[in-house]
């Protein structure tokens, strides 16, 4: 007879199997849908990946697109670890990138670093403060995360909504309204890592490699970090060791929020260079997707992020090539997710043989 | 005598382990048989393959001299096959009457409650058990509500009656009165097996089956044996079993609480009036049924739950409004009953559960950081002292067996406290060695002049540790009494609530 039963330990082997599996899977379906839907999955593959490695300008596009993904991933990472279900990225990064905005146009005579660094401060504070409102609402009034997380991402959208509608932020002299703000100051723009031409890798991709080593070291090397991983598998038992969990759920709230608020403040700042919802929407649930299949570790998010990205950046040209629509993209993503998820659960069990006793 | 069942070679796997490896067991007609074994030794497994809930890897289960094809509950109750859990199964609004019979296939589309109440009545007269069949589920005591639960067995036709640690719920007393009905089943007829690991409660049957690491070492006639060849039997070597030093006295003060009351969700009283005080060198005793506020008194203890008024001082120190970060700080150790739920990080390995509440202590950190190496070091100490097996620091402790879990607690707690130890059932689920451990362990630290109080629902664990037992009921100290001035009974009738004749407090 033939069971499947819970592995006792892990083994490398095993996992690579799944998680190849789960990459192969997920093409495999992504070409299927490609074909039914009338493309060439061959000729489409091969335009994503070009569009994503094919130059060195493509890899810049790639991890242009990754940095924002990678600072939200490492955010969820941090709750998602300590078992607090933050799902309102959207609106974190929404946030980040409004006080951000908010804060160039009051630092303009600052110097450049200055002023730079109070941007990325602001985008920090804004994610993190409205984490820290939906960590206050739980400690408060024991109001679930899950819920005050994407409630405050309809309220921070329709805010933004009104300030570029109508609102003090909407640029103006034009004659047709495109519901975005005014270009920010050139001078406060994020530089650029390479020469002109080489993608658009700004500085926010340095903050996003900082903020990981940052992360992988403090989830499991520090005190906080312990208390992180505690809370996560038995929030009872750290109680009633000593640690103030209210406190400690707040810090989280605050760390995750703000690593999101940061990728808003990137994305404004280094590659739009206008506040407007479309460029910002979708980074929030995409980085929770690649948190997730990260395996809510720092390095697997990295990676996590590199795929995503690349699979983002790719699909431009992929779609300029052979035409796919661009919701194929959105698809794809979802059915790596699935497969990751069932891969993940999957390098936890095993498949055995056992003989049975007459 | 003939058998009325008869297991032969039965085998039960899960997984790798293999809970059952071979029982044979026979239980005969009218008798009293026991199961006896540690915890995990396949009491629980051998009995819900006779009761169909599991079904069996391998062997044969005759009933009546037929092999019984088990594939559910309701295949051994059609049998005559029945069982009463340790949890009970009774709708708490529902009077006994109609708990015993719904479910019956008698009843069909309406009940008639007359036959039933005249076949209930005579099941009582026979067995002796005085219940009124119109009362609900929710006024009885939990010993009444047992004796319904063996009622609605014997109502289906029961020949058979399984009990799974019928005596885990009961004060002395009502144990004693269990017996009786059981002892009056017995003699018209009906075959019972006990499961427990009782000493007392085993000395009680006809015959015990002693079962180890999931095989039948032995069955024996109990009133050929002793109980000191029972317990070498099941764990399978001898067993010394420590005793407090009397040499030693207690002095001083360490502990004093005054007049603590807590308040529940609802309202009620969870602790009244709770006053104590502990030395040095010496262990108090918390005596009492599972649920009469022990839990609650040390989470105040802790500083995780709120006194309502009164409180309680260390080493001659209010102590207001206390947080458990205060209390750890001042040199208190917690071994709580619930290991998993409130002493360890379960996917933490050892490591990193001997230093849960010290994350942040200077000696295992070095600024924000911990101190990996000084953690490893630790864990390779206390791993070697407190005989902790376990393949590795770092795999997690959910994998560990409860004992071992327990060590790491004790491991910590003890490194950690000064002073005084609060142990709440730190024997709980332990098998007889790993008990017998844990009590070696907290008499060092009494000797070494900690106070300690120690809450058991082992009364002869109590009896031969303590300096002083408090009984409490309903979140009220009944009594305090000296382990030699005091007898089973007289700790029973207070654990019941009833200290009219025997309320007492010795200092």
């Amino acid at each position: 007879m033939i069971s499947i039963q819970r592995r006792s330990g892990s083994s490398l082997r095993w996992n690579v199997v799944c998680f190849s599996a789960a990459i192969l899977g997920a093409f495999l379906s992504s070409a299927t849908l490609l074909a039914l839907s009338g493309g060439d999955a061959v000729k489409a593959f091969s335009a994503l990946f070009t569009g994503a490695f094919g130059s060195q300008n493509a890899l810049f596009g790639s991890l242009a697109k990754a940095t924002p993904l990678l600072l939200v991933g490492l955010g969820t990472v941090i709750a998602f670890r300590a078992k607090i279900w933050n799902i309102g990225q959207e609106g974190q990064v929404l946030a980040g990138a409004m006080m951000a905005y908010w804060a160039s146009l009051m630092v303009g005579s600052l110097p450049y670093w200055l002023a730079l660094s109070v941007i990325a401060l602001a985008g920090l504070s804004g994610g993190g403060i409205l984490g820290l409102l939906a960590g206050y609402l739980k400690t408060r009034f024991h109001t679930n995360e899950v819920i005050s997380t994407v409630m405050l991402n309809y309220i921070v959208i329709f805010f933004l909504a009104y300030l570029l509608d109508g609102g003090p932020w909407m640029e103006t002299g034009v004659t047709v309204a495109y519901h975005q703000s005014p270009p920010v100051n050139p001078a406060l723009e994020w530089p650029e890592l390479f020469a002109r031409g080489a993608g658009k890798l700004h500085i926010g991709f340095l903050f996003a490699l900082a903020a990981s080593a940052f992360c992988a070291i403090l989830i499991d090397r520090t005190s906080l970090g312990y208390d992180i991983r505690a809370f996560g598998s038995n929030p009872t038992a750290l109680r009633f060791r000593g640690t103030n969990v209210r406190r400690l759920l707040l810090v989280v709230m605050l760390l995750s929020g703000a690593l999101a608020g940061l990728a808003g403040a990137g994305e404004l700042f280094g590659t739009s260079h206008r506040l407007r919802a479309e460029t910002l929407l979708g980074i929030g649930s995409s980085g929770i997707v690649v948190a997730m299949v990260g395996g809510l570790r720092p390095s697997g998010v990295m990676l996590a992020a590199l795929f995503f990205g690349a699979l983002k950046s790719g699909a431009i040209y992929m779609r300029l090539q052979s035409g796919t629509p661009a919701g194929l993209v959105s698809a794809m993503e979802g059915l790596v997710l699935l497969f990751f998820l069932c891969a993940a659960v999957a390098t936890k069990f095993q498949i055995v043989r056992s003989n049975v006793h007459a | 005598m003939e058998n009325l069942l008869s297991v032969q070679n039965l085998t039960k796997r899960f997984g790798p382990v293999t809970a059952n490896d071979g029982v044979n067991l026979e239980v005969r007609k009218g008798e009293i048989h026991c199961l006896f074994g540690e915890n995990g030794a396949g009491k629980s497994t051998l009995s819900s393959c006779l009761y169909g809930y599991y079904r069996a890897d391998s062997g044969v289960i005759r009933f009546k001299g037929e092999v019984a094809e088990l594939n559910s509950p309701a295949d051994a109750l059609r049998l005559g096959i029945g069982m009463v859990h340790q949890h009970f199964v009774l709708v708490s609004n529902f009077t006994v009457l109609e708990n015993i019979i719904v479910g019956s296939a008698e009843t069909g589309l309406f009940l008639t409650k007359s036959d039933a109440r005249r076949k209930i009545s005579e099941l009582c007269e026979n067995c002796g058990i005085r219940i009124d069949l119109d009362r609900e589920i929710w006024e009885l005591s939990v010993g009444e509500q047992q004796w319904v639960e063996i009622l609605k067995a014997l109502y289906f036709g029961a020949e058979l009656l399984i009990l799974d640690e019928p005596t885990a719920v009961l004060t002395p007393q009502q144990s004693d009165q269990l017996f009786r009905i059981l002892d009056g089943m017995r003699k018209r007829g009906l075959s019972i097996i006990l499961i427990s690991h009782k000493l007392r409660e085993v000395m009680q049957s006809d015959r015990v089956t002693i079962l180890r690491k999931g095989r039948a070492i032995a069955t024996v006639e109990t009133s050929e044996t002793t109980a000191e060849a029972i317990t070498s039997l099941m764990v399978g070597h001898k067993v010394n079993k420590h005793v407090r030093d009397r040499s030693v006295e207690p002095t001083g003060e360490v502990l004093a609480v005054d007049r603590a009351c807590a308040i529940g969700e609802w309202g009620e009283d969870i602790l009244k009036d709770v006053s104590f005080n502990i030395a040095h060198h010496e262990i108090l005793g918390l005596a009492g049924v599972a649920g009469n506020g022990q839990k609650e008194l040390f989470e105040t203890l802790m500083g995780v739950r709120a006194l309502s008024s009164g409180g309680f001082s260390l080493e001659g120190e209010l102590i207001t409004k206390p947080t458990s970060r205060e209390m750890l700080d001042r040199g208190i150790g917690f071994v709580p009953d619930d290991r998993f739920l409130e002493g360890l990080i379960p996917e933490f390995g050892t490591a990193e559960n001997l230093i849960l509440g010290w994350q942040r202590a200077r000696e295992y950190c070095r600024g924000p950081f911990l101190d990996r190496r000084k953690m490893d070091a630790l864990a390779r100490r206390k791993i070697e002292e407190f005989k902790v097996v376990t393949a590795s620091a770092d795999l997690p402790v959910e994998r560990l067996s409860g004992g071992n879990a327990q060590r790491i607690i004790l491991a910590r707690e003890f490194l950690h406290s000064r002073g005084l130890l609060l142990a709440n059932q730190p024997t709980r689920g332990l098998d007889v060695a790993a008990s017998e451990f844990v009590y070696e362990k907290i008499l060092e630290k009494r000797a070494s002049g900690f106070a300690v109080l120690l809450a058991s629902e082992e009364l002869d664990d109590l009896l031969r540790l303590c300096d002083r037992i408090a009984v409490i009921f309903k979140g009220r100290i009944m009594g305090i009494v000296r382990p030699e001035e005091t007898t089973l009974l007289e700790l029973g009738m207070m654990m019941a609530g009833d200290a009219s004749d025997v309320q007492r407090t010795v200092q």
